[in-house]
């Protein structure tokens, strides 16, 4: 296979394509800074830089004396191109060598592409053709085989088709593409395929849609809504004051072509646009397929009789037609395939796809040519080597970036590209010293990648060929964060609350993050509830009682506009700043009220009530652990918590006694040694804890498993297998929060498959319906519900009594459904 | 294969939602309103950065209006409007730069912006 060609491209007025063959398939290389399959033929000059392909396309209706595109039907004549910017004029010959050597950067990482197949349209004469040939030949091909486009097309076919072997006959392909049309007769006769007839028109093709989509459907509804003394000249000349609106009004008109291909209306929004009478008008056009097909129908009716002129020349009637191949980017719009069909009674043949086909044949045809030079490595590459001077890091929008060249840079080129897509610098000839302002992407990690090609295209190999600049990250040589800040939440488990990470040990300064959480009872208007919002700065694992709160907002009845119901969202927003100031949003989505503050780390922030609350909460907690352990008669442990228990009842009694507003430093004092104790609580219980949370754990395990091998699926298997296999990292830490969070998920795993076992199922049915029938609110929809999962049960409908046990429960009084605590008011 | 088209499939259905969203901010920007709106829609793209796709990739999307715009720029599918092709300015934009972050950092580009673009002299002469 080395010594085949290999290598396809179409050369196309519009579009080119490149296309390989490798082991009886065909690869299309993506253009490496747009991702698509086409490269424009457009070439574009700027000073001592070239730039082809989208980037050129854009500019190549405003200044075509520097930009050029549509050389391709220049080929072969005398004509040439002046270039405005250079003070020189270039041949299309040239231009195309400028198209095919763009089309080499494409395929990267493989050897040097010294031969190609290249394709020309079927009217191109002798002349044409070698001009063509001549433009691969400097393109740094050593040898090109050219291929007639319909013939190109018509491998790609017999190649994709492989079961449906061409078999002698003849056939039309018929080429649509977004500016031009062809049309071939291609005929096959003893394993010969040759072109017998060919017509076209080099300025038809999809872009002429998009236009009378708006010039046809959207002026007349810009005119019935608004007044325009002048639309059309308004809108199309460039010095118009609708011009932009213009070019905006024709991409939205292609998308809603693209849109009109699959479905059978699409809409063109208007907006934006301010009347003669200075009113701005909004409103949306739709468009029917219909309409579509009534505005093109005059232009696809030309091009059918292209077909009829043929086969009226050649004297054929539809039945000595295989089909009609259809290709180019505008045969995808259904009209033009029926229509196509309707007219000519041929049958229409869509097997390929439109934009690449050429290509593709191309790629075959040459996977069966041998080269025929020999393939020599060039013995002395050139060698370079590059200095490069940057700042690895920074705030700026763009960098400046320098290198200095050493060695042979005579007749080489370099271009820099931003590895997302986004910046393509354009090819400029390497000098010994080059600088570019790079333009950065904010907050992210820009890479770059430096190239540098022989005046061929072939890329010169280089020790270090990457740029990379850490926009907006350069904090990562700056503050990290010191401990755990976490949000104190309600926990549904214990009863207690517990701390939910908002930004973990070690995260970097500044950092945001957004909560959204389910308030979970509701807070009345007017009442003397609250919502608390409370930042804790220390380790997750901690209680939270041991941790410094480093912001607090308390959301009181008295302060909403309207009751906050159990179920409804609060959004929490948390941001720090790099000098450590934290701001705390809570938004209420039910009465649509902001509560925010800002806390700077100089100042803490207590608040008396604050503290009374949490030492009362404390003195729960070790009063609940000490009749637990004296329970265990773990005498030792009850000793060491009295301590900690007659403590903490000393600085309640200190902070009962402080008025609210107090200004002293005593109420900080309290909040230090509160956290002392808490802290000294959670050592003396973390070990009891942990242990439970690992039995728990086991236990789980256990009986997930047996679910998941009796009623499981592979999914939950799957899932199952993705929790356990942390097990060794999370049993063995010290984190309870970690333990529980594992457990969390293996119970809910574990629910999801109770649920749909009938057992489980009709257990839980007897257990409401049974056992506390006489504790159900609604008696009388309940029995309802209780026949109705009878007979579930009777007919083994397993989903209803599911959906009815569901129901069931939501009779039982609430305290019932769910023992939770909402000191916090949300979990 | 199959799986390959739904996963395509799916994500062309969140770039068509994200250009949606993108629209309706547009339009919101003209609209005197308390900002509760506002809140939903940065709800919806906190949920396509932090959500939708996991916890470490996102989609978010950049308008790049008012920005530069020049031959290098290749983030955008620009048309431009108006005779003079110097000191272009980004005047309008139809859909705008979408990016796939991913926890390594770099942001890749998967819907490049497609904008109208006019040159900064033309504006400046106007206001003359």
């Amino acid at each position: 296979m080395e010594n085949m060609i290999n290598y396809g491209i179409d050369l196309g007025t519009t579009n080119s394509v490149i296309a390989k063959y490798v082991k009886g398939d065909v690869e299309i290389f993506k253009n490496f800074t747009t991702w698509k399959d086409t490269l424009p033929s457009v070439v574009g000059f700027k000073k001592d830089k070239i730039f082809v392909g989208d980037s050129a396309k854009v500019y190549s209706e405003k200044i075509p004396q520097d930009v050029v595109a549509g050389f391709k039907r220049k080929m072969g004549t005398t004509e040439s191109f002046m270039i405005k910017c250079l003070g020189q004029s270039k041949t299309p010959t040239e231009l195309s060598s400028y198209v095919l050597k763009e089309l080499k950067l494409f395929v990267q990482n493989e050897k040097d592409v010294d031969a190609a197949v290249i394709t020309i349209p079927a009217s191109f004469d002798t002349v044409q053709s070698n001009a063509t040939k001549e433009a691969g030949l400097q393109a740094g091909f050593k040898q090109v085989v050219l291929l007639q486009e319909p013939i190109a097309a018509s491998l790609a076919y017999a190649n994709k088709a492989k079961e449906k072997k061409l078999t002698d006959g003849q056939w039309m392909v018929y080429d649509l593409g977004g500016g031009t049309f062809d049309v071939a007769l291609v005929k096959i006769q003893n394993g010969e395929m040759r072109i017998l007839d060919h017509e076209g028109d080099n300025f038809l093709g999809g872009r002429d849609f998009d236009r009378l989509i708006v010039e046809k459907l959207v002026f007349p509804k810009l005119k019935e809504n608004g007044s325009f003394n002048n639309l059309e000249q308004d809108m199309k000349s460039d010095n118009g004051k609708y011009n932009a609106k213009y070019a905006s009004l024709i991409n939205k008109a292609e998308a809603a072509k693209i849109n009109l291909s699959s479905q059978t209306a699409a809409d063109i929004e208007i907006d934006n646009i301010i009347d003669d009478n200075s009113k701005e008008l909004d409103f949306s056009i739709s468009i029917a397929r219909s309409e579509f097909e009534n505005l093109i129908k005059v232009q696809v009716d030309n091009t059918i009789e292209m077909i009829k002129k043929i086969m009226v020349k050649n004297s054929l009637t539809p039945v000595d037609l295989q089909f009609i191949l259809m290709i180019g980017g505008s045969t995808f719009i259904p009209f033009v395939k029926n229509r196509v069909k309707e007219l000519t009674q041929v049958e229409i043949n869509s097997d390929i796809d439109p934009t690449t086909a050429i290509a593709i044949g191309a790629a075959y045809y040459a996977g069966t040519k041998a080269k025929n030079f020999e393939t020599v490595e060039l013995k002395k590459k050139t060698k370079v080597k590059v200095k490069m001077a940057y700042p690895k890091a920074s705030n700026e929008k763009e960098e400046f970036f320098a290198a200095r060249i050493e060695g042979s840079i005579e007749g080489l080129n370099y271009r820099i590209t931003r590895e997302d897509g986004g910046y393509d610098s354009g090819t400029k000839p390497l000098k010994e010293k080059i600088q570019e302002d790079l333009p950065l992407v904010e907050d992210a990690y820009n890479f770059f990648k430096l190239i540098i090609v022989d005046e061929t295209n072939n890329i010169i190999k280089i020790d270090n060929d990457t740029i990379e600049i850490a926009q907006g990250k350069y904090s990562i040589a700056g503050q990290p964060i010191p401990h755990d800040i976490c949000l104190e939440v309600d926990d549904t488990e214990t009863g207690r609350t517990k701390l939910e990470m908002i930004f973990g040990k070690n995260s970097l300064l500044p950092n945001k993050k957004s909560i959204s959480k389910r308030i979970n009872r509701t807070i009345i208007k007017n009442s003397n509830e609250n919502i608390r919002i409370n930042v804790l700065e220390g380790p997750q694992s901690a209680l939270p009682e041991a941790n410094q709160s480093i912001g607090f907002i308390s959301i009181k009845g008295t302060e909403l506009e309207r009751d906050i119901i159990k179920g409804s969202d609060i959004e929490l927003k948390f941001e720090i700043s790099e000098s450590r100031d934290l701001t705390v949003s809570a938004y209420l989505t039910l009465s649509n009220q902001e509560f925010k503050k800002t806390y700077n780390p100089k100042e803490r922030y207590v608040t008396v009530n604050m503290l009374k609350t949490d030492l009362e909460d404390l003195e729960k907690t070790v009063n609940m652990e000490i009749s637990e352990v004296e329970e265990r008669e773990e005498f030792e442990t009850a000793k060491e918590l009295k301590k900690v228990q007659r403590e903490i009842e000393k600085i309640h009694i200190q902070a009962a006694i402080l008025p609210e507003d107090s200004g002293t430093d005593e109420k900080f004092q309290i909040e230090d040694k509160k956290r002392k104790l808490a802290q000294e609580l959670t050592n003396i219980t973390k070990d009891k804890y942990i242990q439970k949370a690992r039995a728990e754990y086991f236990d789980l395990k256990k009986n997930t498993q047996k679910l998941i091998e009796e009623h499981g699926n592979d999914s939950e298997q799957r899932h199952f297998n993705d929790l356990v296999q942390s097990e060794s990292t999370v049993i063995n830490s010290n984190s309870i929060s970690r333990i529980k969070e594992i457990n969390d998920q293996l119970y809910s795993l574990n629910s999801t498959i109770l649920w749909r076992t009938p057992d489980f199922l009709i257990g839980l049915f007897n257990y409401v319906s049974k056992e506390n029938y006489s504790r159900l609110n609604n008696q009388e929809m309940a029995k309802s519900l209780i026949e109705a999962g009878k007979f579930a049960i009777q007919s083994e409908n397993w989903d209803r009594l599911s959906g009815i046990n569901s129901e069931l429960l939501n009779f039982l009084p609430k305290q019932m459904q769910n023992e939770i605590t909402t000191k916090i008011g949300f979990n | 294969m199959y799986h390959q088209k739904k996963l395509a499939a799916q994500m062309e259905g969140m770039l068509d939602t994200l250009n949606q969203i993108f629209e309706i901010e547009r339009k919101l920007a003209k609209i005197p309103e308390s900002n509760s709106i506002s809140r939903n829609l940065n709800k919806l793209k906190y949920i396509f950065e932090n959500q939708l796709l996991g916890e470490e990739n996102g989609l978010v999307y950049h308008n790049p209006i008012n920005e530069k715009f020049d031959e290098t720029r290749i983030d955008c599918e620009a048309t431009i409007a108006g005779e003079s092709t110097e000191n272009l300015i980004i005047t309008e934009v139809i859909k705008p730069i979408i990016r796939l972050k991913t926890s390594d950092g770099l942001n890749q580009i998967i819907q490049k912006a497609i904008v109208v673009v006019q040159s900064q002299n033309k504006f400046n002469e106007g206001e003359n």
